[in-house]
């Protein structure tokens, strides 16, 4: 198993295609902290306009991790696009290359080689996720340095003091590669239909903007089936950067507000990783190579 | 010698196409099995449940006395293949592609057994060239060395020569007889060309739309005493009661279209055309048909001399 998981590993990272996604993620975030860098006092001035005749600030509204939960925000709905080139290509590369019938006569397991592929496509993926938070945090916080984290939700503004942040970027950084893994194992799961990776990068996206649109609107129609789209937990690493306040409307540092939301989400996330791995396999096992 | 490869009642259907049909045969060791037929007969479709690519729809396939349902795993440890256009990792060298997969067999490899496979198949000098820069000829040269890596006792291949130059088919053929002769290798070769089966095998089998039409050893098949002769005559009719009633009675085959089948040996073809003209019938043709090749031809189109060669 892991002598499959190096070689699937190997194949992964000899691809050019592989290092697209990696320079995308630099560019994106190099354009968004220049441009924050350049004129970014302007746009949180935008953001804060309705409380600055409420509220007195001090210190750095526009702080390297504000810069980091603005770069998560807009980023983690244009990485499945990413992820999807290579999961989705698992298989459907392998049928289209005409490699797949040649792994195939050799003497490996077909369960064991497919949860290799799932293996090094989720090693990709957290890769790729590690190359976000080096180049979204540790990239902001040379270029912007630290202060408090001041988040405005639609009804209220939380501060979270510096010293209690970095945990929450942890924890977010988990979920969302608990997130992504899920569109992994979707990209992964469409690509044994194909025989060519277009068609399964295609529909992963298509299944994730039509489930995103779903669980965003609030029809009564589409609600009862929000909370078994795994759309509508994907954006739950959100939680991480809410803090509960106490019965005199304290706030209690380190805490979160809603820490059973979070782990019903990734509940959700981590069945429908099994769900649809095990699918995989079992169709895998079934299907006839013909290509 | 023993059964390396048993088939018993084989068949595979692709919704209302049946692709092979109730195949039945055996590869004993030390063969060189040419598996002929046209494109689409079923060649592919049969090799690659051998290969476990494609389930059977019925059947049973053994191989190497073992089930190869239940011991997937430890027959293809003993089996090297390459199922059509052996297709690689573009992106990766020779070497590197014959390192992944010799990785893959489970073996244990050096840098010097690997650069050995590569000169068996004469691309030392090459290696480290991306495979995207090959040839047809030196991609099918690598596969049979991906083939060979794990020093397989029997080798599957499925038309090697597909694609090829007449000096790459050489090479091919060539290739199969010193697996065959000096490794002492068990090869089970598909092609759609009968030349290139008739250079190499000891045993033939020749299926069409899925069904087998004959198996036998190349000797018996390509014997001069089963010397078809195809007679036409302006009244066929006549002479085959002349024919009847003589000493040619006994060489007789079935009638399966208007013309004579006489299966004899090549020396008595003179003494034949003799005859027929001291029986004063008017001849139009006399054809011996004394090649796998005619035999082949006419299986694929009408199947008119199968039962003779059968017999």
């Amino acid at each position: 198993m892991w002598k499959l998981l190096q070689i699937e590993l190997y194949k992964i990272f000899r691809r050019p295609r592989t290092y697209i996604s990696f320079a995308a993620i630099t560019a994106l975030i190099g354009v968004i902290q220049l441009g924050l860098k350049m004129d970014g006092q302007a746009y949180v001035d935008f953001l804060m306009s309705s409380l600055k005749d409420t509220f007195e600030f001090d210190g750095q509204i526009l702080n390297a991790y504000l810069v980091c939960f603005i770069i998560l925000q807009l980023l983690l709905i244009h990485v499945p696009l990413l992820i999807a080139l290579i999961a989705a290509d698992m298989i459907s590369g392998e049928a289209n290359m005409g490699t797949l019938r040649l792994l195939l006569t050799k003497p490996i397991s077909k369960t064991k080689f497919m949860l290799a592929k799932f293996f090094a496509a989720s090693i990709y993926t957290f890769i790729l996720l590690v190359w976000i938070a080096i180049f979204a945090l540790a990239g902001s916080i040379w270029l912007f340095g630290t202060d408090d984290l001041l988040i405005q939700k639609s009804t209220y503004v939380v501060q979270i003091a510096e010293s209690d942040v970095f945990w929450r970027y942890i924890g977010a950084f988990g979920f969302a590669l608990l997130a992504m893994l899920t569109v992994t194992a979707l990209g992964f799961f469409l690509s044994i239909f194909a025989e060519n990776s277009i068609g399964p990068i295609v529909t992963t996206m298509s299944i994730i903007i039509i489930c995103t649109i779903l669980s965003t609107m609030t029809i009564p129609l589409f609600q009862k089936i929000q909370p078994y789209l795994f759309t509508t937990h994907m954006v739950n690493w959100k939680e991480f950067f809410d803090e509960k306040v106490d019965d005199q409307n304290v706030v209690i540092r380190g805490s979160l507000q809603n820490p059973q939301r979070i782990i019903d989400s990734a509940l959700v996330l981590v069945l429908h990783i099994i769900g649809l791995v095990s699918a995989s396999i079992y169709i895998f096992k079934k299907r006839d190579v013909l290509t | 010698m023993k059964d390396i490869i048993k088939v018993m009642g084989l068949s595979k259907q692709f919704r209302d196409i049946t692709a092979v049909d109730n195949l039945s045969f055996s590869v004993q060791e030390g063969d060189v099995y040419g598996f002929l037929g046209q494109n689409g007969a079923g060649k592919s479709t049969t090799i690659r449940m051998l290969l476990t690519l494609i389930s059977p729809t019925a059947g049973d396939i053994e191989l190497f006395g073992l089930d190869l349902r239940h011991n997937r795993i430890a027959i293809l440890r003993q089996i090297g293949a390459v199922v059509e256009k052996p297709d690689l990792y573009k992106y990766l060298s020779a070497y590197e592609n014959l390192k992944l997969f010799a990785k893959l067999s489970d073996i244990k490899f050096t840098e010097k057994s690997l650069m050995h496979q590569l000169e068996t198949v004469g691309l030392v000098g090459r290696e480290h060239h991306k495979v995207k820069t090959f040839s047809q000829g030196m991609k099918q040269r690598l596969g049979i060395a991906i083939a060979l890596v794990h020093d397989p006792k029997l080798i599957i291949l499925d038309e090697p020569t597909n694609g090829l130059d007449p000096q790459g088919i050489a090479d091919i053929r060539n290739l199969i007889l010193h697996l065959s002769r000096e490794m002492k290798k068990t090869v089970f070769v598909s092609s759609h060309l009968l030349n290139e089966i008739e250079q190499v095998a000891t045993r033939v089998l020749i299926i069409d739309k899925g069904k087998k039409i004959v198996e036998g050893a190349s000797s018996e098949l390509f014997d001069p005493a089963k010397t078809i002769v195809e007679l036409d005559t302006l009244n066929n009719t006549a002479c085959l009661v002349q024919l009847q009633q003589s000493q040619w009675q006994q060489y007789l085959q079935p009638k399966r279209s208007h013309t004579i089948l006489l299966k004899l040996n090549r020396a008595q073809l003179p003494q034949l055309h003799k005859w027929l003209v001291q029986q004063h019938v008017e001849l139009i043709s006399l054809q011996p048909r004394h090649t796998l090749e005619d035999f082949f031809l006419q299986v694929t189109s009408g199947k008119q001399y199968v039962e003779a060669f059968t017999d």
